[in-house]
């Protein structure tokens, strides 16, 4: 048995010790996933930002209770969960610096602000080009953009930090997160906050995947303008007390919300059937197929059992077994890119 | 394109000619609001008509229910439902062309099995480096000072998924 050391100098009987990184690069969320003895570490930053008005004491007082904040060219900003409460305090909205899934071609702050989330979240590497999976999404087939640019940008940040970067479908990430018992076989769904990210993968190779730019903010922009709310309060009420397996006694908000979950369900179920329809060498699938929700769109209660129902009506063309919620839902995306990374460095 | 259900509340108009939302929604299923949802979206998308508290099938959702990518149509429908638009074509075709000249029309070309179009052949490289600066060194933050949000859970189950995936991985490297 050779010892052998690594860049930092740590010795290991059997060889460097590897790891790897997982990360979540989200619309609301980036969340970052790495293996620490017999645990999962997730570390965690909401993607939202709220300007404040820029003083010593604004600062101090920020400081003081603990809310995280960005100075940015002399402007103030709030971010994280806070950032939330702050626009509700005010009743504006949160700006973001990811939008519909990319770094936000209207955000002038937003490439500094992910640079540094990502910084934050993910910290230093280990040791020289340790292996990072991140999550991208799927092409849209709902919206004219491309997301080769939100993805080289995010590959070469995390080089400039030092990591050996791969990207990593969203929808695929679930399935290497949940699936393992069923081969990799099934589809992963991710209801995330700016697109839906869907993956179909057999044997763990994807056989197609794609994104709908519509998801939990487009559900909350729909009902802001139905009932006359901010988009910002829509999505606390979502986050806080939608119940979806209600029928009645819903408020008006509610009422909205269930409609257009509905709607959004409906949409994407469609573009998977519509997807099926288009691709020409679809392996032979025997046995019926798992299909595993997560993102903190499908969050609420009786969630994944409209999903199914909606389901039961429209039919996929393959047989389906259970359509379910990721047993972390928040978590499953940076999870299954941690898989990814483990496998990588051991190979290594 | 439309969904499913939107297809079924276009077949379950067409099938009554003229319909309120409680006779759709019996068709269709779903409850009151969402048909009421999906129907005003789809006179607001010009599928269908609605006066006096009925819908019925205005001229796009005739069309539609015609075309052979809806999803569901009901094609017993469509035998009524033809004549009707071939009426409305011929008129409208007999104002159109009155008095012009019209050009033969353009030949479709259908694409040959196993021949790739150009845009198939069209190939891409994505894999090359983009150095990206860290243009977060000019921002101030107590981020790292307040430390960020995080959670634990046990990694038995990740252990067997890497195992697995590994071992995957290798017989497709075999193959």
């Amino acid at each position: 048995m050779s010892k052998s050391k690594d860049e930092k100098g740590v010795v290991s009987l059997k060889g460097p010790i590897r790891k790897g990184k997982g990360v979540d690069i989200g619309t609301m969320f980036i969340k970052c996933a790495q293996k620490e003895d017999n645990e999962i570490v997730f570390k965690s930053q909401r993607n939202a930002f709220f300007e404040v008005e820029h003083t010593d004491f604004t600062k101090n007082i920020l400081n003081n209770s603990k809310v995280r904040y960005i100075i940015k060219e002399n402007k103030l900003y709030v971010v994280g969960h806070e950032a939330l409460e702050f626009a509700n305090m005010f009743n504006k909205e949160t700006r973001r610096p990811l939008s519909r899934g990319v770094i936000s071609p209207t955000e002038k702050e937003a490439l500094p602000m992910v640079e540094l989330l990502i910084k934050n979240v993910v910290g230093e590497p280990a040791y020289k080009n340790e292996t990072v999976y991140f999550s991208v999404p799927g092409e849209p087939l709902d919206a004219d953009f491309n997301v080769l640019y939100h993805i080289k940008m995010a590959e070469g940040f995390l080089k400039t930090m030092g990591y050996t970067p791969n990207p990593i479908n969203e929808g695929h990430a679930i399935i290497l997160s949940e699936l393992a018992e069923e081969d990799f076989t099934g589809m992963g769904i991710s209801f995330g906050g700016g697109m839906v990210n869907v993956c179909l993968s057999f044997m763990s190779v994807p056989v197609f995947k794609f994104s709908v730019a519509k998801s939990g903010d487009w559900i909350d922009q729909q009902v802001a303008m139905a009932v006359d709310e901010t988009a910002t309060r829509v999505s606390a009420i979502k986050e806080s007390s939608l119940d979806l397996s209600k029928e009645e006694g819903l408020s008006k908000i509610e009422s909205a919300l269930a409609i257009y979950y509905n709607h959004l369900i409906e949409y994407v179920i469609e573009a998977v059937k519509q997807e099926f329809a288009k691709t020409r060498r679809l392996p032979r699938i025997t046995k019926p197929i798992s299909i595993i929700l997560s993102g903190g769109t499908s969050l609420p209660k009786g969630f994944s059992h409209r999903f199914r129902q909606i389901l039961d009506q429209l039919k996929l063309p393959v047989p389906v077994g259970s359509a379910r919620m990721a047993s972390q839902p928040l978590r499953s995306v940076a999870k299954g890119a941690l898989v990814a990374a483990s496998a990588d460095e051991s190979r290594k | 394109m439309l969904s499913g259900t939107e297809a079924d509340v276009i077949n379950s108009v067409a099938r009554l000619r003229t319909a309120s939302k409680n006779q759709i929604r019996r068709q269709v299923g779903f409850s009151l609001e969402y048909i009421g949802f999906l129907c005003r979206d789809l006179v607001r998308r010009g599928f269908l008509d609605f006066s006096q508290g009925r819908y019925s099938l205005a001229r796009k959702g005739i069309k539609t229910l015609l075309a052979e990518e809806t999803p569901k149509v009901d094609r017993k429908l469509l035998k009524s439902v033809a004549g009707e638009v071939a009426r409305e074509i011929s008129g409208e075709l007999k104002r159109a062309v009155k008095g012009i000249k019209i050009p033969a029309a353009a030949v479709e070309i259908k694409k040959e099995p196993g021949i790739k179009t150009l845009e198939e052949q069209k190939k891409i490289r994505t894999d090359f480096d983009f150095p990206v600066e860290d243009e977060s060194l000019v921002l101030e933050s107590n981020i790292n000072k307040i430390g960020i949000q995080t959670e634990k859970e046990k990694s038995a189950g990740m252990d067997k998924s890497v195992k697995f995936y590994k071992e995957m991985y290798r017989r497709r490297k075999k193959k």
